[in-house]
């Protein structure tokens, strides 16, 4: 199953949900964050039980975008109750997502 | 015992899915590591208008997925794991990735390769924060900003060519006095009005308040030093090979290029180096193909004489 892109609202409703959420900012023109597209659906696959894997597509976000200070794309962040616990701009391979995940969440 | 491939490809550029793909067609049992997706840097090219078969052009992030469905139709696999290291005089050949231990009795290199990066201080802090490396990817950040290119190849041309069209104006730094480029892009550039020359000139430092504000440049006849107020800087001087790997095992060029002829074979009997990886005139998306190619026709004589 793709990853599902939300907008403001279910950010926000996503956040009182307890699991920690995993989100990729993203727009269509960004050549990179279509490369890390198919890195992204594995790990949406693998850590599905431990976190919410979503996308946000700032362009049709920009607000929420701005709120989260995203000023490069694609940058993933981490949250937890609302609050980002770590970010990465442009991971260079899946193995660097797997490393920001489990060092951001000590798996 | 583990199980040992024909063949493994290290790296899901052209050149990989392409041997990737002869080889299975062959009957090869092939696995391609790739770290993130397939395309390689190809993948981060808006438009290639140069492939044959084309005729409106094609981006390369779609071209590299339907190479990696045309080698999987025939049995490729493709593994999304970062290569650690590489032992190739093993027999069968080692590779370690961040999700276990790969074994094959050839190993292709399609390693690809990156852009060289400036070397000045704080440049990779200010990665994302004003330092971009591809302008196609990062270039509507700049709408109605001043930003500064550096370099003179037919990259850097093409980069500049696509700043001037988002940003308010480009000032293309250059360490030479003449763009290095084909002669094709120079009428356009030179027409472009907000786009600027700084010649003879190199960036010395980044000049930033956590962001780019900035770039310090030097002219390297003169040695007088200029500051140029920018709110961004593209850098596109150049590449360098993925080779740090092979470094100690394969014959390397000075630049760092494996030494391999267009057979692709390389000092060592049964490693293979297919496209930008590899010491060559051209370095294109046809020509990793065709590397590809030939690189599991010389991987079967191999096989053949193994036994």
């Amino acid at each position: 199953m793709a990853t599902k892109n939300i907008n403001k609202e279910e950010f926000y409703a996503l956040q009182e949900g307890g699991k920690p959420v995993l989100v990729d900012f993203w727009a269509p023109w960004c050549s990179y964050c279509r490369r890390i597209g198919p890195a992204y659906e594995k790990i949406a696959e693998q850590y599905g039980e431990t976190l919410d894997v979503v996308k946000v597509n700032i362009d049709e976000e920009p607000q929420l975008a701005q709120a989260e200070q995203i000023e490069v794309i694609p940058t993933l962040v981490i949250y937890q109750s609302g609050q980002a616990l770590g970010s990465v701009v442009a991971p260079e391979s899946k193995a660097a997502i797997d490393g920001f995940i489990r060092q951001t969440l000590n798996l | 015992m583990a199980h040992v491939y024909d063949m493994v490809i290290v790296g899901g550029g052209p050149g990989g899915y392409t041997a990737a793909m002869y080889a299975a067609r062959a009957g090869l049992d092939a696995v391609v590591l790739e770290k993130l997706s397939a395309g390689g840097q190809m993948a981060l090219t808006h438009q290639i208008d140069n492939y044959p078969g084309f005729p409106e052009g094609i981006d390369g992030f779609t071209l590299g997925e339907q190479m990696q469905s045309g080698a999987e139709r025939f049995g490729a696999k493709t593994e999304l794991v970062e290569v650690l290291s590489l032992d190739l005089n093993a027999q069968p050949k080692v590779v370690q990735t961040s999700e276990g231990t790969f074994y094959g009795k050839t190993v292709l290199l399609a390693t690809g390769a990156s852009p060289r990066t400036l070397g000045v201080p704080g440049e990779r802090e200010l990665i994302g924060r004003g330092v971009n490396y591809c302008a196609a990817c990062d270039g509507m950040f700049y709408r109605g900003k001043t930003v500064v290119i550096v370099g003179g190849g037919n990259t850097a041309a093409a980069e500049a060519m696509v700043l001037s069209r988002i940003a308010k104006k480009v000032i293309l730094v250059h360490r030479r006095d003449t763009l290095r480029a084909t002669k094709i892009y120079h009428e356009p550039l030179m027409k472009a009005e907000n786009l600027e020359f700084c010649w003879n000139s190199v960036v010395t430092e980044l000049l930033s308040d956590g962001k780019v504000t900035g770039v310090k440049l030097k002219n390297v006849q003169t040695g007088q030093e200029t500051v140029v107020p920018c709110d961004g800087v593209f850098v596109s001087v150049g590449r360098k090979p993925a080779t740090e790997l092979v470094q100690g095992q394969l014959n390397l060029d000075d630049s760092g290029y494996v030494v391999a002829d267009e057979s692709t074979r390389t000092s060592i009997p049964g490693v293979f180096a297919v496209g930008d990886v590899r010491t060559k005139a051209l370095r294109q998306v046809v020509t990793a193909v065709a590397d590809g190619a030939v690189a599991v026709h010389y991987a079967e004589e191999y096989l053949t004489e193994l036994g």
